[in-house]
C-alpha cells in the first residue's frame, strides 16, 4: 500500500522493490471477511510480483475472479503474515532507500526530499 | 418495553450516554435513556429484551453493573407499596437461593441499617436458600445520594439514609468490559511512555471496526484498546523512538509489538511504519474502517512535522543533500533524523480530518481527541470538511480538567469517493476570523491559560499598529 512519495518522484513510484531482505513469519488471525472487502483496494500485479519477489509463488498471475477459500489462506499468509524483518525498499523512480528495522519501515524523507 | 438501571461509573460524565448509545447502534438494538439528570450514578434506561443487556454488560466500559426495575422511589414506604402491587414480579423467584444487596452511590451504608434494609423485605416471603457468596438471584436496593463533601463523621452518619431515590431490582450482571481497564493498566504494561494514554478512554474509543489506524500512535495505547475488540490496527508515528523502545539492534522485538504480544494481541498488529502524516507514502485511499488518535498537543511531547522551524538559523531546506567532507551523504549515515518544525494544533485538527476524508471507507469514522482551552471553546472550532459528519449527542463528550478538557470529537465520512490526497498546506485562514479554543495550545497551558485579551491580543494591535503607518505611507506617495 505504499508508494514513494519523495519530492518531484512521480514515475514508477510504486511498487517499491525489497532488497537484502530477512522474512519472519508471524501468524495473524485469519479474517476471510476483511480479505475479501480489501480485495478492490489492491493492485494486483504489484502485489503478485513482490511476493513472488520474496520467495512466494502461491499466487496465480491474474486475480481470481471467485475465490476459494484456499486461495484466500493463501493471501492472507502473503498479506498479513510475511513479515520483513530488515532490509530495505527501494524506489524503482528516484532510487530512495526506506530502510526496515526490526520489521518498522522508515518512511521518513531527507531534508532535500521533502515537498515544499 | 421492560426497563433497568444502570449503575454506572462517575468519572468522564459526558461520555456514559454516548457510550450506551453506540453500543446500541454496533449491536443494532433500540435504547432509550429515560433518566432526566443523566449526570448522576444510576441511569434508567429502555430496551426490548435481556439480550442486549448482555451487549451492554459486554461492552459498557463505564456501566458498573445492570438490574432489571421493579420499582423507584423517593422513600422506602412508597417503594415497598409498589413492590407489594407488583408481587407477580417475585413468582418465578420465590423458591430460589438468593440475597438481597444494598448498594449506594456516593454513601456507605451503617451496618445496622443495611440489615434493617433487607429485613423490611421479609414481607416478601421467599422460600429460597439465602446464599451471601453465590446466590442464584440477586436482588439489588440502590440508593442514589448526592455528591457532597462532609468533613464531619457525624455529619457522614446523618446523611445515612437520607437519598435522594431509592431503585429496587433483579441483578442482570457485571460489566464484563470494565475489568479490561485493569488488565490494560499502563502501570503494568510492558512498555509505556511518558505520555501514554489511560486505558479508560482507549476502551472508550474502540469500535466495531476491522482495520483501524492511528496516525499518531506514540506507544500504542489507543490501539491495545481497539485490538483487544478485534480489529487489526496499524499505526504510524514521525518520532520511531516511541514505540521503537531504548533497546537497539538486531533480534529486538520493538515495544510496541512486545506490549501487545503480553495481552495477547500481537496477531492483531499488521505493521507500524515511521513516518509523517503530512508527507506519508499512502498509494491510494478509501481502505480504513476507522481512525482512532489522540493527536499530539504539544504540551509534553511536542507536535512535530518535517520541515525547518522559522527560529532556525538556517531556516529553508536543501534541495541537495548534504555532503559531507568525507564524500558520505549526511541522509545515508545510520541515525539520520530529517529536521522538523513545531505543527500547529488548528493546522493538524483540519489536516487530520481531511486526511481522513481521503483514507477511510464511506461511512468509517474518525475518532480523536481535542485538547481546548474551556472558556474559550465553541463548536465552531471543531473543522468543518466536505464529505465528514460530526457525529454527537447533545454538547458532545468532554473530559474536563478544569480549565481545559479533551473532547472527543466522532466523524462519519458521507462522501462517496476518496477525493484527492490532501495537501497537508497552511491553513492560516481558520486563525483569521477567530482564534479557535485549541491555537496555540502548548503555549497557552504553559502560561496557566490566560484569557487571550491580555497576551496576544496587544500583540496583534501593536501588529496593526505597524501596518498602519506602511499603509499611511503608501497613500502619501500616491
Amino acid at each position: 500500500m505504499l508508494a514513494c512519495h519523495v519530492r518531484n518522484c512521480t514515475k514508477d513510484n510504486f511498487p517499491l522493490a525489497f532488497a537484502d531482505v530477512e522474512l519472519v513469519v508471524k501468524p495473524a488471525e485469519e479474517n476471510l471477511d476483511f480479505l475479501r472487502r480489501f480485495l478492490p483496494k489492491l493492485d494486483w500485479r504489484a502485489l503478485v510480483d513482490t511476493a513472488r519477489s520474496l520467495g512466494d509463488t502461491a499466487l496465480p498471475d491474474d486475480m481470481p475472479a471467485t475465490w476459494t477459500d484456499e486461495q484466500l489462506q493463501a493471501l492472507h499468509h502473503v498479506l498479513l503474515e510475511i513479515h520483513v524483518e530488515e532490509g530495505k525498499m527501494i524506489c524503482r523512480g528516484c532510487g530512495h532507500v526506506y530502510p526496515i528495522q526490526n520489521g518498522i519501515p522508515n518512511m521518513l524523507l531527507a531534508e532535500h526530499e521533502i515537498s515544499r | 418495553m421492560p426497563l433497568y438501571f444502570l449503575r454506572v461509573s462517575l468519572e468522564h460524565l459526558s461520555f456514559r450516554i454516548p457510550e450506551l448509545l453506540s453500543i446500541a447502534k454496533l449491536f443494532e438494538f433500540e435504547l432509550k435513556i429515560l433518566s432526566t439528570d443523566i449526570y448522576r450514578g444510576v441511569i434508567v434506561i429502555e430496551v426490548d429484551k435481556d439480550e442486549y443487556v448482555e451487549r451492554i454488560l459486554d461492552r459498557g466500559v463505564l456501566v458498573i453493573s445492570v438490574s432489571k426495575l421493579y420499582a423507584e422511589a423517593t422513600n422506602y414506604e412508597d417503594l415497598h407499596a409498589q413492590l407489594k402491587e407488583k408481587r407477580e414480579l417475585f413468582e418465578p423467584d420465590l423458591d430460589a437461593c438468593f440475597k438481597i444487596t444494598l448498594e449506594c452511590v456516593n454513601n456507605r451504608p451503617l451496618d445496622k441499617r443495611y440489615r434493617q434494609v433487607v429485613e423490611d423485605f421479609s414481607w416478601t416471603e421467599l422460600r429460597g436458600k439465602i446464599d451471601l457468596k453465590n446466590p442464584d438471584i440477586e436482588f439489588v436496593v440502590l440508593e442514589d445520594y448526592d455528591h457532597v463533601t462532609l468533613h464531619t463523621r457525624q455529619a457522614r452518619l446523618d446523611r445515612d439514609g437520607k437519598f435522594q431515590k431509592v431503585y429496587f431490582g433483579k441483578r442482570m450482571g457485571f460489566s464484563r468490559a470494565r475489568p479490561v481497564i485493569n488488565v490494560q493498566d499502563i502501570k503494568q504494561r510492558a512498555f509505556y511512555g511518558n505520555t501514554s494514554m489511560e486505558a479508560e478512554m482507549g476502551l472508550l474509543l474502540a469500535g466495531q471496526a476491522l482495520l483501524i489506524y492511528d496516525p499518531f500512535v506514540g506507544t500504542g495505547s489507543l490501539l491495545y484498546a481497539v485490538a483487544h475488540w478485534g480489529a487489526s490496527v496499524i499505526g504510524s508515528d514521525i518520532d520511531a523512538r516511541q514505540f521503537r523502545g531504548k533497546q537497539k539492534g538486531k533480534d529486538v522485538t520493538p515495544g510496541i509489538f512486545r506490549a501487545a504480544a503480553a495481552y495477547g494481541y500481537d496477531q492483531r498488529f499488521l505493521d507500524v511504519v515511521a513516518f509523517d502524516v503530512t508527507h506519508g507514502p499512502w498509494r491510494r485511499g478509501g481502505f480504513l474502517d476507522a481512525i482512532v488518535t489522540d493527536p499530539p498537543y504539544g504540551v509534553r511531547a511536542g507536535a512535530k512535522r518535517l520541515g525547518k522551524s522559522t527560529t532556525r538559523k538556517r531556516n529553508t531546506l536543501r534541495d541537495e543533500p548534504y555532503q559531507f567532507d568525507d564524500g558520505t551523504f549526511a541522509h545515508e549515515r545510520p541515525g539520520y533524523l530529517p529536521p522538523s518544525k513545531p505543527y500547529e494544533l488548528v493546522d493538524l485538527t483540519l489536516d487530520l480530518v481531511q486526511l481522513s476524508r481521503y483514507l477511510l471507507v464511506p461511512g468509517g469514522r474518525l475518532v480523536f481527541f481535542l485538547p481546548t482551552v474551556n472558556d474559550d471553546f465553541e463548536h465552531v472550532d471543531v473543522p468543518v470538511v466536505e464529505g465528514m459528519r460530526e457525529v454527537k449527542h447533545e454538547d458532545g463528550s468532554l473530559q474536563d480538567f478544569g480549565k481545559w478538557g479533551r473532547r472527543l470529537i466522532t466523524m462519519e465520512k458521507t462522501a462517496t469517493d476518496d477525493g484527492p490526497m490532501p495537501t497537508f498546506g497552511d491553513h492560516s485562514e481558520l486563525t483569521e476570523e477567530r482564534l479557535p479554543g485549541h491555537h496555540q495550545f502548548n503555549k497557552r497551558y504553559l502560561e496557566g491559560f490566560k484569557p487571550r485579551e491580555g497576551g496576544e491580543g496587544s500583540e496583534e494591535t501593536s501588529e496593526a499598529e505597524e501596518q498602519a503607518p506602511a499603509e499611511e505611507m503608501a497613500q502619501l506617495k500616491v
